[in-house]
């Protein structure tokens, strides 16, 4: 029983039988999930396989047709907006393109979440409390920029630095390396590490970087077809037996797959493509 | 084709009722930045984009409307020898009806188009969920500051409008026509009252509320490319226009009512 409440304790977030349904599309069947606190939970799997959709449910910025969300044994995903808008404090998001605000300077960019909250800090304090968040990752120095003016990493790096502004005890990441380079996806796999190591936090990236997805992770989840086929540590994956996962983390098309597409077809037998593509 | 426009039908009722929802966010959302002093900062910055620079091509909108009028009507009235009462005709219909509804379709294609593509950027660019994210509700950080500001300055940009109608038919109708400019302002002063210049600055106050709920609503739903922008800001300007239309219809019988009721009667309430 004490075990058991331990476990319970232990989790920061959990999915419970969660269907996302658009229109008659089913992105996401019933998936039930259990994350550690403090550790990292890599979710891997191809384009379109309801990846980002699974991570927006974590923070309910979409809501599930079935099922249910708990952040810390609470129940979240059917709690109104302006209870959320408290809620989601506890978390920073990384999102794929980086989505800083364009018409705000990186300085802006990051004080957006404090000012908003209404934290009261003086102007002085606020400059170093971005200075910090910026040489966390690399980018003091860089205030007075507009995100117009920065490469693809930098932008990552900066919204990074604007995610864990308020301290959150989540971060999510979603597609954090891709459309960098191997050096630059390097960077943001190695502040990944860094945060999770010296701020605690509790994270869970969106990936189908496999290089990075073996770095960063604690465990590895495998989304396909809206349902996940493959859970365990870095080594349980690469040794799983399932077909369809060898063949996503090695990066290679079945044997069939290849010899249409040297004949020339297009009828790919690949379990790869999403179901409305069948 | 029974399908087809059963499908079409659905979908014109699912639209409706989200922009409905939309619509009774927007104005909650506006009641609540109006309490909140810290939202004045945003509602300052709107003002300035959609109401400041705008003032000049409200300004020459009104202007060339006022001037094409005396040039249109002055040949019928001098054809009966009224061509002294051409003020009447050009002021009445610039303050009444035409400033107000050319100067708001001017904004809607101005500001409008603006507010679209700049919200539709940041949807598709995750910049709302980034908001949300950070537990923020785009409600009122965007679209309140942004109605606000539409309806509160679009009554005053229809002054500026009006001003310069009246000006630009006076100059053409004084200068150009030849018109003796006492009458022509006499018969103005006697044929304008205080409620047509009334109605046609009200009417400002739901066209600017109908340009920024359009507007806003397409940035907001808008699909993601650069041709998802670019559709949601032509459908954000039809809609406007077609609002602004419809509101001006409904706006007129509504305004007769009251009118014929509550007008006769001021001498009483005075």
């Amino acid at each position: 029983m004490t075990e058991q409440n331990e476990q319970t304790n232990n989790v920061m977030l959990r999915l419970d039988g969660l269907t996302k349904k658009f229109g008659n599309k089913i992105v996401l069947e019933g998936i039930s999930l259990a994350i550690e606190k403090g550790k990292t939970t890599v979710v891997i799997g191809p384009s379109g396989c309801g990846k980002t959709v699974l991570i927006k449910h974590l923070i309910v910025l979409l809501r599930p047709t079935d099922g249910s969300v708990f952040l810390k044994n609470k129940r979240i995903d059917q709690l109104p907006e302006r209870e959320l808008d408290k809620i989601r404090t506890h978390y920073g998001f990384l999102f794929q393109g980086g989505a800083l605000f364009d018409s705000l300077t990186v300085f802006d960019n990051i004080i957006f979440p404090i000012q908003q909250h209404g934290r009261d800090i003086g102007w002085k304090e606020l400059e170093e409390l971005v200075k910090t968040k910026l040489a966390l990752v690399g980018m003091d120095g860089f205030q007075s920029y507009y995100p117009a003016n920065l490469s693809g990493g930098q932008k990552k790096r900066v919204a990074l630095a604007r995610a864990i502004a308020l301290n959150p005890e989540v971060i999510l990441y979603d597609e954090p390396t891709t459309g960098l380079d191997p050096i630059r996806s390097d960077i943001i796999n190695e502040l990944i590490l860094k945060l999770q190591k010296e701020l605690g936090v509790t994270t869970v990236v969106v990936t189908h970087d496999m290089t990075s997805a073996y770095k960063i992770s604690d465990r590895i989840i495998m989304l396909h077809n809206g349902r996940i086929i493959a859970d365990g540590d870095a080594d349980h994956i690469r040794n799983h037996p399932n077909s369809v996962v060898q063949q996503f983390i090695n990066g290679q098309l079945s044997e069939n797959d290849l010899a249409a597409l040297r004949l020339g077809g297009t009828k790919f037998q690949t379990q790869f493509l999403p179901r409305d593509f069948e | 084709m029974l399908r087809f426009f059963s499908e079409k039908t659905v979908q014109g009722v699912e639209n409706s009722g989200q922009f409905a929802r939309f619509f009774a966010q927007s104005l909650t959302a506006s009641a609540r930045s109006c309490l909140q002093v810290k939202s004045y900062s945003l509602v300052w910055a709107q003002m300035n984009v959609i109401g400041v620079h705008s003032v000049p091509v409200i300004m020459i909108t009104g202007a060339f409307v006022g001037m094409t009028l005396a040039i249109q009507a002055y040949d019928q009235l001098a054809g009966m020898g009224l061509e002294e009462h051409l003020g009447v005709l050009i002021n009445i219909s610039v303050v009444k009806e035409l400033g107000p509804v050319l100067a708001a379709v001017m904004l809607a294609g101005r500001v409008g188009g603006a507010l679209t593509a700049e919200l539709g950027t940041m949807n598709v660019t995750e910049q709302i969920d980034a908001v949300r994210s950070m537990g923020t509700d785009p409600m009122r950080y965007l679209v309140a500051p942004r109605f606000l500001a539409c309806v509160l300055l679009t009554p005053f940009l229809i002054i500026y409008a009006d001003l310069l109608g009246i000006l630009g038919g006076f100059f053409v109708s004084v200068v150009q026509l030849g018109i003796n400019s006492r009458a022509y302002w006499q018969f103005s002063a006697a044929g304008v009252d205080l409620w047509d210049l009334s109605i046609g600055v009200v009417k400002g106050f739901f066209f600017g509320g109908a340009i920024a709920a359009v507007s806003c609503y397409k940035g907001f739903t808008c699909k993601e490319g650069a041709q998802g922008v670019g559709q949601a800001c032509t459908e954000a300007f039809v809609g406007s226009f077609i609002m602004i239309l419809a509101l001006d219809f409904a706006l007129a019988v509504i305004f007769k009512a009251v009118y014929s009721t509550i007008w006769p009667t001021r001498i009483l309430l005075l």
